[in-house]
């Protein structure tokens, strides 16, 4: 992060290597080729009978199958099942976390009050109270959104504490000697002041509800993303397993994009946020 | 052990009647400790509006400690001071939001009672004009340090408190910086406490210069009454400095 108060220009980032636009074209093209010889050969090595359908089917009958849920529109109600759950799971945990997180980075007392028994918990791996969740909540759609918003409140609520805790306190300084109210001081200097921080949160956040979904729809499910996996090993539908792995896959990827769009546009400010300033 | 810090609105209306001497700030036997360590004893001082006045010594003389009781950033163990309930301030850094844009700075706090044409004209004032659109990474040192006068003035303070504002500036920007600041006193008339340690500053600057040692005002100059460069030797030797 830049040095917010310095005197001296300390803002703007050094300007990402010059590189000819043609060359850049080509190192993006060439990042592909590998991923493409790969399925190529995968391809030609189902065909040629080396590898068993029911181990690894070509990736031209996983296509297949995709586009045959697609067209009986089975693959979107699953999908909209999961995704559902994800950001049901996703708003409660995460709106927990950042009230905690702003609770607790503003405030020593709810800091000496809270922030122990949320690290204890913290410190057990979310996966390992899946018992006790079961237990609790049984198998059904509270379970699994409970176990998704236990994953997302730890990372925002974290970053959320931190991003305030490094706030330069020469702006609240600044902020006393203004005559800022409390609101304006959260609206114009806490929050924006957090947003790194908070973003980088809602990214690990994003990571772990999506681990958090795959094992809770694992449990006894008729719909979701997990279900149409765990139905396939039933019937041993590797073509379905390897689909679904892929759906998880391109969803990691699309949330991160989402996440990385948040970023360029509430950190415009940030010369680590300038356009092509990323890799 | 008396302490209290009130507005200035009653000891003003009492001093209006003869203006051009009305008081920008009063303090009487101003005192602060750190543990047993007095770093300000029994101090008084009077800034009049339009008053330029700097504050010279050695570093942990006390002269921030007093800038900041005057600013309410410190409050005091004992003695009065009449200050306007706001004074504006100007630390060393400019202390910009990096996530707000320029003229969003300038009205910091403010935004809705002086808006954008407001922030605008306060730019334009430090020789900014057109930029309020512009981000603070995109400022050299010295304008960053204009935007934070701009927000300064922008409130037509009846005391202006500047903390080593043009210290990490370089030399050049430094003296311009000395002729716009000059410019806009006299165009706003807040009184001014500069607390510096560069005695040519406080010359170029002040109408009265203070030389802080050891908690109390030692020594006190009124500039008109020196030659441009009689007084130099005499504030160095004020501040020990020892000329072979």
């Amino acid at each position: 992060m830049a040095d917010l108060t310095s005197s001296r220009n300390t803002y703007a980032s050094t300007p990402p290597p010059r590189m000819g636009v043609s060359k850049h074209v080509l190192y993006r093209w060439l990042s592909w080729t590998v991923p493409a010889i790969v399925v190529l050969l995968w391809e030609a090595a189902a065909r040629l009978g080396l590898i068993a359908p029911q181990v690894l089917p070509a990736p031209s009958s996983v296509f297949a199958t995709a586009a045959n849920m697609t067209q009986n529109g089975e693959l979107f109600i699953h999908l909209g099942v999961s995704l559902l759950r994800a950001a049901a799971g996703f708003v409660i945990g995460g709106s927990i976390g950042l009230a905690l997180g702003v609770l607790v980075g503003f405030s020593p007392f709810a800091q000496a009050l809270l922030d122990r028994p949320i690290q204890m918990i913290r410190a057990v791996p979310f996966l390992a109270m899946l018992p006790l969740v079961i237990v609790w909540f049984g198998v059904g759609e509270v379970a699994k959104i409970f176990l998704v918003a236990l994953a997302v409140l730890f990372p925002i609520y974290i970053n959320t504490m931190l991003g305030i805790r490094q706030i330069d306190p020469k702006l609240m300084e600044l902020a006393r000697v203004i005559g800022m109210s409390r609101a304006g001081v959260v609206r114009r200097i806490v929050i924006p002041g957090a947003m790194p921080s908070i973003l980088t949160g809602v990214r690990y956040a994003l990571a772990h509800a999506w681990l958090a979904l795959v094992i809770a729809e694992t449990l006894a499910t008729t719909r979701g993303i997990g279900f149409l996996a765990m139905d396939a090993r039933e019937f041993l539908n590797t073509n379905v397993i390897l689909l679904t792995i892929i759906i998880y896959a391109i969803i990691g990827v699309v949330a991160d994009a989402l996440v990385r769009m948040l970023e360029s546009r509430l950190l415009s400010w940030h010369a680590n946020y300038v356009k092509g300033a990323r890799k | 052990m008396t302490q209290s810090i009130e507005p200035i609105a009653t000891a003003a209306r009492t001093r209006d009647r003869n203006e051009p001497s009305a008081l920008a700030v009063s303090v009487r036997g101003l005192q602060r400790r750190y543990g047993s360590r007095i770093v300000i004893d029994s101090l008084d001082l009077d800034i009049r509006k339009g008053e330029f006045v700097a504050l010279l010594g050695e570093s942990g003389c006390g002269k921030t400690t007093l800038l900041r009781a005057l600013a309410r950033l410190d409050t005091p163990d004992a003695g009065k001071i009449h200050a306007p309930e706001r004074p504006s301030v100007v630390f060393q850094e400019p202390r910009l939001l990096p996530w707000a844009t320029l003229w969003e700075n300038v009205a910091l706090g403010h935004e809705h009672t002086i808006g954008r044409d407001g922030a605008a004209r306060a730019l334009a004032e430090v020789g900014l004009a057109g930029r309020e659109d512009d981000w603070p990474r995109n400022l050299s040192g010295g304008q960053a340090q204009r935007v934070a006068l701009a927000r300064a003035l922008i409130h037509d303070p009846a005391l202006l408190l500047l903390d080593e504002p043009f210290a990490a500036l370089d030399a050049l920007t430094r003296i311009k910086m000395h002729g716009l600041v000059k410019e806009l006193v006299a165009l706003h008339q807040p009184g001014v406490l500069i607390v510096t340690h560069d005695v040519d500053e406080a010359l170029a600057l002040a109408d009265r210069i203070l030389v802080m040692r050891a908690g109390r005002i030692a020594a006190s100059f009124d500039t008109e009454d020196y030659a441009p460069l009689a007084l130099r030797p005499t504030l160095l030797a004020e501040l020990g400095v020892q000329r072979h």
